[in-house]
């Protein structure tokens, strides 16, 4: 009888689990949120546009695939990221749901304003449901609602597009990074490291970007391509670094894995071509008379994948030749690289948490002004390159050419 | 008290998962930055120390619960008032751990549930389980240390898969000196999670193998100690220091930031598996200690008919004992350390041990 | 006030009528002595059988006595009563004189096997009703009951369940004794104990209580039979009736006794001290205690090589658990945790779902019940029809179903692949408790997501490792941990490592394979040369 009161009470008490599911939402009552673009709109409101995902026109599902486009864009506005994202729930009969959102895209304009550009990001980090993982990147000569608006083909969801692209030029080119809103909002915080972010162009005819005839030629007419880094200092845009100078950013940033080297050889121009497929940096300092000495040591190991000239490569001695000359390539890049840095002031390298790391007394003398200290720090550059194999030919054609 | 035995491993299973219930989740030590796996140690070697003052009680009586030898210590009404509130004080660290869980929930993944409901159902479920008595605790304990090992390696193995960690944050170590880590081991790593073994007292009586005791708990509390370490070092070495300090449960940002061949990612939720357990158990602990103390005191012979209104006054005190998270933490940081943590697990025990040997001292000289 | 009080007058008469019931029970004949006349015993059968047409009353004279045969037409076999008595009965010379007849009946006539005397109408009764020939003589107030046992038997044919590839394929039948005598041709040892008892006031059941003394645990064999003793219940028609009587615990979903078909399963627990209950009259040997990892072993598991039995006792282990949760992660995936799903798997099932109009909870809730009732109805269909169908009917049904709109076919997948792991189950005792378990993590998850989920299976963990079979704990050996015992719980050692048994069952008698039992290949000795020439 007792046994039978309790239970009875465990029941009642259920009863308030019973009458709601709070957290409980359909799947089909959600809108992803595939990527995000932040314009400034007028009254330096933010203008944000939602790249939703429309489902059934995405997978190649037995339901006949559609004709459909793969997304729909909204847009709203607000004085905050919460308020503009709420305010977009009046033109759109879902729920947005962050959690798969891939990317973030912001336009120059709000990037240079410290300000805008500070205010998003904590929204970002506090909301449990967006993925601090997301990438970001910085939208050049367009808006940020142009390049969220544009259709791509190969792909089917252009979020898609973006950030396989950035994955796969970072390990094949080297000339652009991966940066998520993590590693944005560290290099804010900390004093020795600054961070970068890509820039994304649209290029071609931007009004037919997101049409979807666009879709219908081969070549299309407006497409999206990765152009540059971004470098913030103090919280705000300063300046681009344009692409024939970051890969040497890349390279002292120990990010860069595979690209390619032309080498100048007996005279003739663009005579070989060296790819180089695993590449380590190494940053440390030393201090000179109680002043920090970087020392940049790189070290990859590559294979020639063209050789336009006359030479012979099975003779280990020209191989040595060729590695000096790839390193002194390489040591050129990473140098003028970081001359840009220093002319723009900025120590995107974090060569500043380095010195704190090995000497934290030094490091609180100097953290004050360091990014001034670090437009006139010595930097060493060592290069190590080692090529061990040449395709799948031994010597050039070259050399048996009738000439 | 109950008739319940427990072997030596079992034991050692449930001070393993005790310890590490919500220590591993937050962020211990934060206030020294990177320095914060060596407070957890110090922490550690103090919590072995402070220990030994229960071992020896424990080797004084060995068959008596913490409440039952106050009585014997300091005479019966001053030994069953202490008692009862030792029986309080568990009571309201029990609570305060459910509120901290409920706290974990709602504020990552369930937020739109309301505290009450998910305290509730995790309180009925250790109001059954205590029902069936400690034996079964002991048990489940051993079975779900398998489930948490095993969770706790994979996560570790994604973790390093996704080259997340950079051991140079670590660096620079004792950036401020070894005094801020020796603050922060008084004031936090001490009395959290190492001291809270206080609770053991009233358990120890239910080991069948009296020898084993030292190297049951001591082995237990290095493992644990052990784990939180490691788990604080991946911490830092994955999010960074200012990450660290900013973040009010680590462990899931780090978690949270596993993206492996594109499919493996946002596992957060899995790692809720952990959290749910190692909640439970600490919270069945504390209960279970709060109702054999009261059983033992107020002299009941059936003790499993306090489990229910035990379990309805921590459910109820988890959700007034603090109006929202900001409270919360500060009641933990502050008044928990100073006013409650340091008089029961150090103070009250070095007294009673002081006059414990004296009493025995005394027993000794005169004829048996 | 007045509804209460009813209630109370219902129990105290229930109660009364239950004493009235054991003391006076109309059917069960009395214990009265058999009288020396036996016309009145005739007299007395028939009228207690009430002119049964097949009992049979065959009056014969023994030199000059009189006596008469009683037996049941079908339950004992005549050839044997007319070989074995009637023609030796006819064939007898009785020596003149006073004879104590009854004596001489019993030593010379009787050319059978075993031969009981009786004294007591129960006896009787038992007896012819157990197939034996009853012999009263007159003037003698005891009977001869003579053993004759033959009715048609079903023979030994293959197991229906747990079938098995590489182990024997006999199995048992309704019959006690071939039972026991399967078991007895595999266990050779005179120290097999066979321990008969009879439980049911109608049906009076033959019950065979088996155990090995000296490996099995003498405290459990006394409580096994102390459980039976106390069986107060009209009939066990079945070895189900004596484990729902026996068990440890009623309100529970998992099953706290084993039963089985197979002879060499049952042999095997045996040689682990376990206790086997063999009711005549149905093929299932119900065997106690019973522990929950037991019922993932498959007899198979152990004709085969340790590797390959571990594996797929692991998988066992692991279709148990997708069988378990499979639904309710799919429903608390889906509804409550969507960041967990890949995002184009994510997108994919959101796209199936568009048409669906009910929310998941609701779509899972019906493809289960469908599935059952159509797993229900496939039992029911003859044999030849009832694959097909079943088979066609879930394709179809599920395919319409889907182009109907009604559910979308990620959750058709998901039902599909619970109800198969389901089926991996060995023993169907714990199939079905899974069934009934994944119905309310459903519920569960349908309402809080992954933590309902997780407090359901906390739930259901602590209810297993509260449960006891007989005293043991259920979840042995992995709670309380036992190193030694691992060897044969999850995963499984090779024959010759599996040294010792089960330290819970039995207390003596630990070990059950001798030292260096590793095979290997012949050692060489050094006169022989390379090529093995001697």
């Amino acid at each position: 009888m007792k046994k039978t009161l309790i239970i009875l009470l465990v029941f009642i008490m259920s009863v308030p689990v019973l009458s709601a599911c709070w957290n409980q939402k359909e799947l089909t009552d959600l809108a992803f949120v595939m990527a995000l673009g932040i314009d400034r709109g007028e009254d330096d409101l933010y203008h944000i546009s939602f790249q939703l995902v429309n489902p059934g026109n995405v997978s190649a599902g037995q339901t006949g695939g559609g004709q459909g486009l793969p997304i729909a864009v909204y847009k709203s506005n607000g004085r905050t990221m919460t308020e503009a994202a709420r305010n977009a729930t009046k033109e759109v009969s879902r729920r947005l749901y962050y959690a798969h959102t891939n990317l973030v895209v912001i336009s120059e304009d709000v990037a240079r304003d410290r300000n805008l550009m500070l205010n998003l990001l904590d929204a970002f980090a506090r909301d449990p449901e967006f993925r601090t993982t997301t990438e970001l990147v910085i939208a050049r000569d367009s808006t940020a609602e142009e390049i969220v608006t544009t259709l791509t083909i190969l792909d089917k969801l252009p979020v898609t597009k973006v950030t396989k692209e950035i994955k796969f030029t970072e390990a094949m080119k080297g000339e652009n990074k991966s940066v998520n809103i993590d590693e944005i909002i560290d290099g804010i915080t900390g004093n020795g490291k600054e961070p970068i972010a890509n820039g994304y162009r649209l290029i071609g005819m931007k009004e037919e970007a997101s049409k979807a005839t666009n879709l219908q030629k081969t070549t299309t007419d407006a497409f999206l391509a990765a152009d540059g880094l971004a470098v913030f200092k103090d919280g705000a845009l300063i300046d681009w670094i344009e692409s024939n100078k970051s890969r040497g950013i890349i390279w002292v940033l120990d990010k860069a894995k595979s690209t390619d080297i032309t080498l100048k050889w007996k005279g003739k121009k663009n005579a070989l071509s060296i790819v180089p497929i695993r590449s380590k940096t190494k940053v440390s300092t030393i201090f000179k008379k109680g002043k920090p000495v970087i020392n940049v040591k790189i070290e990859n190991e590559g294979w020639i994948s063209e050789a336009n000239t006359a030479i012979n490569l099975m003779d280990p001695k020209t191989i040595i030749k060729i590695e000096k000359l790839t390193e002194n390539e390489i040591k050129k890049e990473v140098k003028s690289s970081v001359k840009e840095a220093q002319r723009l002031k900025c120590d995107i390298f974090g060569f500043g948490d380095i010195v704190h790391k090995a000497n934290p007394k030094v490091w609180r003398k100097l953290k004050g002004n360091w990014n001034n200290y670090f437009a006139d720090i010595e930097v060493n550059v060592k290069v190590n390159s080692y090529v061990r194999r040449e395709g799948v030919r031994t010597n050039p054609f070259w050399s048996d050419i009738n000439k | 008290m109950e008739k319940a035995k427990v072997s030596a491993y079992q034991l050692f299973v449930l001070i393993v998962m005790f310890e590490m219930g919500s220590a591993i989740l937050l962020g211990l030590g934060a206030r020294v930055k990177q320095d914060a796996w060596m407070a957890i140690l110090f922490g550690l070697v103090g919590g072995i120390l402070v220990f030994f003052i229960y071992y020896r009680l424990y080797m004084y009586y060995p068959e008596l619960p913490l409440t039952s030898y106050l009585q014997k210590i300091l005479g019966k009404w001053l030994g069953r008032l202490i008692g009862f509130l030792y029986i309080v004080y568990f009571i309201y660290v029990a609570s305060r751990v459910l509120r901290d869980f409920g706290e974990l929930l709602t504020s990552t993944i369930y937020n739109s549930t309301p505290l009450f409901v998910i305290n509730t159902l995790m309180i009925l479920t250790i109001i059954y389980l205590l029902h069936k008595g400690f034996e079964v605790l002991a048990r489940v304990g051993e079975i779900y240390f398998g489930i948490v090992y095993f969770t706790a390696i994979l996560g570790m193995l994604l973790i390093v898969f996704s080259g997340l960690i950079h051991l140079g944050n670590l660096k620079p170590i004792l950036e401020n000196g070894l005094k801020p880590v020796i603050k922060v081991f008084l004031r936090e790593t001490l009395t959290f999670p190492f001291g809270e073994m206080v609770v053991f007292t009233m358990l120890l009586p239910f080991l069948n193998d009296k020898k084993k005791a030292k190297i049951v708990c001591v082995g237990g509390m290095i493992l644990a100690g052990i784990n939180i370490t490691i788990t604080t070092i991946v911490n830092i070495t994955v999010l960074g220091v200012e990450l660290y300090y900013r973040s009010p449960f680590p462990l899931l940002t780090t978690i949270g930031r596993i993206q492996i061949a594109d499919f493996i990612e946002r596992l957060d939720v899995l790692f809720m598996l952990y959290l749910v357990i190692g909640g439970f158990f600490k919270i069945a602990i504390y209960y279970y200690a709060a109702v054999a103390g009261s059983a033992d005191i107020f002299q009941f012979k059936n003790q499993r008919k306090l489990a229910f209104p035990i379990g309805i006054i921590v459910l109820f005190s988890s959700i007034t004992v603090a109006s929202n998270f900001a409270e919360f933490i500060k009641e933990g940081l502050v008044i928990v350390t100073m006013y409650l943590s340091w008089p029961f697990q150090i103070i009250i025990p070095s007294f009673l041990l002081i006059i414990a040997f004296f009493r025995n001292k005394k027993k000794k000289t005169s004829p048996a | 006030m007045s509804i209460l009080s009813k209630m109370l007058k219902n129990k105290q008469k229930k109660r009364q009528d239950d004493n009235y019931r054991q003391k006076q029970d109309p059917l069960k004949p009395e214990d009265l002595p058999i009288l020396r006349d036996f016309q009145e015993n005739i007299s007395r059968i028939k009228e207690e059988v009430g002119n049964s047409s097949d009992v049979n009353i065959r009056e014969f004279k023994i030199g000059t006595h009189k006596g008469a045969l009683v037996y049941v037409d079908g339950l004992a076999s005549s050839i044997a009563i007319a070989d074995y008595i009637l023609e030796t009965v006819m064939e007898a010379e009785v020596p003149e004189g006073p004879v104590d007849i009854f004596q001489f009946m019993l030593d010379k006539t009787m050319a059978l096997g075993s031969v009981k005397t009786i004294d007591n109408w129960n006896q009787v009764y038992d007896s012819l009703f157990s197939g034996d020939t009853v012999i009263f003589l007159q003037g003698s107030n005891k009977a001869i009951s003579g053993e004759t046992k033959g009715w048609e038997r079903r023979s030994i044919t293959e197991p229906t369940t747990q079938l098995s590839i590489r182990g024997p394929k006999d199995s048992f039948t309704e019959t006690l004794r071939t039972n026991t005598a399967l078991i007895r041709r595999r266990i050779k040892s005179p120290n097999l104990r066979v321990d008969s008892m009879k439980i049911g006031a109608v049906s009076q059941s033959d019950i065979a209580i088996l155990y090995i003394k000296g490996i099995a645990n003498e405290k459990i064999v006394g409580e096994v039979k102390e459980r039976l003793q106390r069986i107060n219940i009209d009939s066990i028609l079945g070895s189900g009736y004596l484990e729902q009587l026996i068990e440890d615990q009623t309100w529970t979903t998992f099953p706290t006794t084993y039963h089985s078909e197979r002879p060499d399963v049952v042999t095997s627990h045996l040689l682990e001290g376990r206790i086997a209950i063999v009711v005549d009259g149905t093929p299932f040997v119900v065997t106690v205690p019973a522990i929950f990892i037991q019922f993932f072993q498959a007899p198979d598991d152990y004709y085969s090589r340790f590797d390959i039995s571990t594996g797929i006792r692991l998988l066992r282990i692991l279709a148990f658990l997708i069988a378990v949760i499979g639904p309710s992660v799919y429903i608390a995936a889906t509804t409550f945790h969507q960041e967990m799903i890949p995002t184009t798997m994510a997108i994919a099932i959101a796209s199936q779902r568009e048409n669906v109009p009910f929310p998941a909870f609701v779509e899972a809730l019906i493809m289960e019940v469908t599935f059952e009732i159509l797993r229900e109805a496939g039992l029911r269909l003859p044999r030849a029809v009832g694959q097909a169908v079943s088979i066609v009917g879930a394709l179809v049904i599920g395919q319409a179903a889907v182009q109907a709109g009604f559910v979308s076919p990620v959750m058709v997948i998901v039902v599909s692949i619970t109800a198969i792991a389901n089926f991996s189950t060995p023993v169907f005792a714990m199939a079905i408790a899974a069934r009934l378990v994944r119905f309310v993590l459903m519920g569960l998850a349908t309402m809080l997501g992954f933590y309902g989920i997780m407090l359901g299976i906390m739930f259901m963990s602590i209810h297993l490792c509260s449960l006891r079979s007989f005293g043991i704990p259920y979840m042995m050996p992995l709670a309380p941990f036992n190193l030694r015992n691992q060897q044969d719980a999850f995963v499984r050692f090779p024959i010759w490592a599996m040294k010792n048994r089960p330290m819970f069952i039995s207390k003596g008698n630990m070990q059950r394979t001798g030292e260096n039992q590793k095979p290997g290949p012949p050692k060489q000795s050094e006169n022989q040369s390379k090529n093995g020439e001697e």
